[in-house]
């Protein structure tokens, strides 16, 4: 046994991330570990890679007891994480980052700049990664940075790997290329731990299988031994069919129409119409220009050409500013970033674009703005201590529930979501869902941006797939999962990984 | 919680201990004294607290107090009215801060730099404007502003409680101030919620600005001069009023009250080491050190917060 982990414990303050986490792994095993959010997945992995110190319980690397005290010492053991946020230096270049803190100097201390490039491009021309050592990371797709994340653990000769939600920003073709790496390691002898929401990425990659549920590791099996519909009740600890049934909807007027709006590079004349009740899909690959049309719309980029109209009228949007005051609700991928101030209290981010409908000449009227909170909270069913809680320390899907409560606050009418469950647990999907549901039943118009098909075949009255910046189809929304994937699809090239 | 009132019951425990370790301390004279000395960094320091809240930081507000102080006692020397030369001085300060707010949202530089670059653009407009020579025909009364008396209490006091009580409302009550939470918190998410960011942020370094402006006409009053190099090195000493009251310099945090305490901290220490005989060399060293201890707590604490 490689890694052997039994009764591990951790609190941070007064909440219990971790009662009782145990894994063993073996060498050349991929071992995928799943579990909700908050199921303590992350944090048993940062004690294995040395970010945090555990409570209790036992730690045992190659049968021998170890305590890491810093990632420096769970690095020279031969223990290397890939991280879901890139911990890379954007300004310098792929071979740079791969040597970086164990960069090669000659006797007189200065770096061995050349070799130090050669090597870098060997590692990724036996590897077959579609980079190039001289790339600067910053230019690359969060695909890219994770492959050089995985580079930079196999130069330091990791023997177990830990991968935290690899394809999480992944297209197909890029997940595929995280696959293909890991089953490559994996033939090497190396040992990976594979955490990972998507349930379907399983069978791709994994050889057993460890689920977490409320801190307390609950099953360990090899993945033959296991059906999906057994993990998915071990995760949530109750049987869940499909995550939610909609009906579909009466479809109203027009709320929104973007006619031939473009925006380089990767917008191309996209033209859609969004009608009040309709859930409408965007499909796409990541780099399709998905975000970047719903950036364009919501004014956060200005687009080069074409025309927003709401309910029939022609308006301006130059800022998020002007495409609040015309009713649009903007709920981006990366919430963390740009949907909540998290050190805020969440009723304050609740309140946050609806302040003038509840103050006088700028002053706030504090009653008006606590019925806002209350009213919305409970309409969303926002799981939170208290309207003071800081918005940061709520789950994702509950933070997922506040940014869209503000905007139903705010009284918008087309919503456009951009990934709406992103990094959210299977149970919290469903409530995203059901808020998408009642949104469109109320009469709002929702545009559903979303990489994963099963969601959008599940939600979307009619789907719409993008493709090169441009929109390549229509489909109803009882299509299939290949006829999604064939107006979507496109051939992986190296240029994918680089803009 | 005991953490979080740290810094209050540091301002006790000095206030005490001074009262027992010196017999001048607690009388009217030296406490009028800390308040007058204190004042002027006060309230400059509110301002300060709303830039630093808003995610940003002026170091141009030494300057702008000599400038503001410069051109109001010029108004006075002039022969205008004192509450005229008041208001220039006011509004010299409001000016000043309206650039720092437009040259940071319009040239999307960020404000470190911009009020370094200002602090000596309007340090040099003072000089130049005085030829470097200080200002001294004032009318006499105009002493009352830093030194008078109004109701047994130092008259400057007064005018700092109205300055905190406004900031405190426009903080917890107002629009621009929850905005300005919002921005030095995320900026980003605050775009995003529609937001008019650049215009916000501008208003905030034009009320520093002001604030600023009517501390330089205070300092001009109680020195009876305008000194084109008044105020040297005070911004420092204003953010470390926001620091040790609780602000944090990566924005969205910070209070009135935190600011108030943060100064008469400072303002104790200073009187604490004039009465016991502490050399101002010491102190400086002191109050450097109570900088950093102050801020050591206030990040242990948030870690706990968030961990």
């Amino acid at each position: 046994m490689l890694l052997h982990l039994g009764g591990i414990q951790k609190r941070f303050g007064g909440v219990t991330a971790l009662k009782n986490g145990s894994l063993s792994v073996r060498q050349g095993e991929v071992h995928l570990l799943l579990g909700e959010n908050g199921a303590g997945k992350s944090t048993l992995m940062k004690i294995v890679a040395g970010l945090i110190a555990p409570d209790g319980g036992t730690f045992e690397w190659r049968g021998s007891p170890v305590r890491f005290r810093a990632p420096v010492e769970a690095a020279a053991h031969g223990i290397a994480m890939v991280h879901q946020e890139s911990l890379l230096a954007p300004h310098l270049t792929i071979a740079e980052n791969l040597f970086l803190g164990r960069e090669e100097v000659c006797r007189a201390g200065l770096l061995k700049r050349s070799r130090m490039r050669e090597r870098a491009a060997a590692l990724i021309a036996q590897h077959k990664f579609p980079l190039q050592a001289d790339w600067r990371v910053e230019k690359l797709t969060p695909a890219g940075k994770q492959l050089v994340e995985i580079c930079r653990a196999v130069v330091s000769g990791s023997s177990l790997m830990i991968f935290d939600e690899p394809t999480s920003s992944l297209s197909e073709s890029e997940t595929r290329e995280v696959f293909r790496i890991v089953r490559e390691l994996r033939e090497r002898g190396m040992a990976v731990i594979y955490i990972t929401h998507r349930l379907e990425e399983l069978r791709a990659v994994g050889d057993r299988v460890t689920i977490l549920r409320d801190g307390e590791t609950v099953h360990t099996a090899p993945l033959g031994e296991i059906t999906n519909d057994e993990i998915i009740r071990q995760m949530v600890g109750r049987e869940m069919s499909a995550l939610y049934h909609r009906e579909p909807a009466k479809v109203g007027e027009e709320l929104l129409r973007v006619e031939r709006i473009s925006r380089k590079p990767l917008v191309k004349e996209v033209s859609l119409t969004l009608r009040a009740g309709e859930i409408t899909g965007l499909a796409g690959l990541v780099g399709a220009g998905r975000s970047e049309f719903c950036r364009a719309v919501f004014g956060v980029d200005h687009a080069d050409s074409g025309q927003v109209y709401i309910a029939g009228k022609p308006v301006e949007i130059n800022s998020p500013r002007q495409a609040v005051q015309a009713g649009l609700a903007l709920i981006p991928e990366d919430r963390q970033h740009y949907g909540l101030a998290t050190l805020r209290p969440v009723g304050e981010n609740i309140s946050l674009a609806s302040l003038p409908l509840v103050s006088t000449f700028g002053f706030l009227n504090q009653r008006a703005e606590r019925r806002i909170i209350d009213t919305y909270m409970a309409r969303l069913r926002i799981r939170a201590g208290s309207p003071k809680q800081l918005a940061g320390r709520l789950s994702g899907g509950n933070q997922q529930k506040a940014v869209i409560a503000k905007w139903v606050a705010r009284r918008a009418r087309v919503f456009l979501f951009d990934e709406p469950t992103r990094g959210i647990d299977v149970g919290a999907k469903a409530e995203v869902f059901q808020v998408m549901d009642e949104l469109a039943r109320s009469g709002a118009a929702i545009l559903m941006v979303s990489s994963e098909i099963p969601e959008l075949l599940q939600m979307a009255d009619r789907i719409l797939v993008m493709r090169q910046g441009r929109i390549s189809g229509e489909l109803p929304g009882r299509t299939t999962p290949e006829q999604i994937m064939r107006l979507a699809a496109l051939e992986t090239t190296t240029s994918e990984f680089a803009s | 919680m005991i953490q979080r009132l740290l810094p209050f019951l540091t301002l006790i425990v000095l206030f005490v201990g001074l009262t027992i370790a010196s017999p001048f301390f607690l009388t009217q004279t030296n406490l009028s004294s800390v308040v007058r000395q204190t004042a002027v960094i006060n309230i400059m320091a509110l301002g300060m607290t709303l830039i630093i809240i808003a995610g940003g930081i002026d170091l141009s507000v030494g300057s702008i107090l000599a400038l503001g102080g410069l051109l109001g006692t010029m108004a006075m020397a002039q022969g205008y009215p004192i509450w005229v030369g008041i208001g220039v001085g006011v509004l010299a300060g409001l000016a000043c801060g309206l650039a720092n707010g437009v040259l940071t949202t319009q040239l999307n530089i960020n404000p470190f730099i911009v009020t370094l670059g200002t602090m000596g653009i309007v340090r040099g407009l003072a000089l130049i404007i005085s030829n470097g020579l200080p200002v001294h025909q004032i009318p006499p009364r105009f002493s009352f502003l830093g030194e008078g008396t109004l109701f047994g209490l130092p008259f400057v006091l007064w005018v700092l409680l109205l300055c905190a009580v406004a900031m405190h409302i426009l903080l917890e009550n107002t629009r621009l101030g929850r905005h300005s939470f919002a921005i030095g918190s995320n900026p980003d998410a605050a775009y995003y919620a529609g937001i008019p960011v650049k215009f916000d942020t501008t208003i905030v370094y034009a009320i520093g600005g002001l604030l600023t402006g009517l501390a330089g006409m205070i300092e001009a009053s109680r020195l009876m001069t305008g000194q084109p190099t008044a105020g040297n090195g005070y911004e420092l000493q204003a953010i470390a009023a926001v620091v040790i009251g609780g602000g944090s310099l990566r924005g969205g945090e910070g209070s009135v009250v935190g600011t108030l305490i943060g100064a008469f901290i400072m303002g104790l220490l200073s009187n604490g080491s004039d009465l016991l005989g502490i050399s101002p060399y010491v102190q400086q060293a002191i109050i450097g050190a109570v900088i950093i201890l102050a801020v050591t707590f206030d990040e242990l604490r948030k870690r706990k917060m968030t961990a």
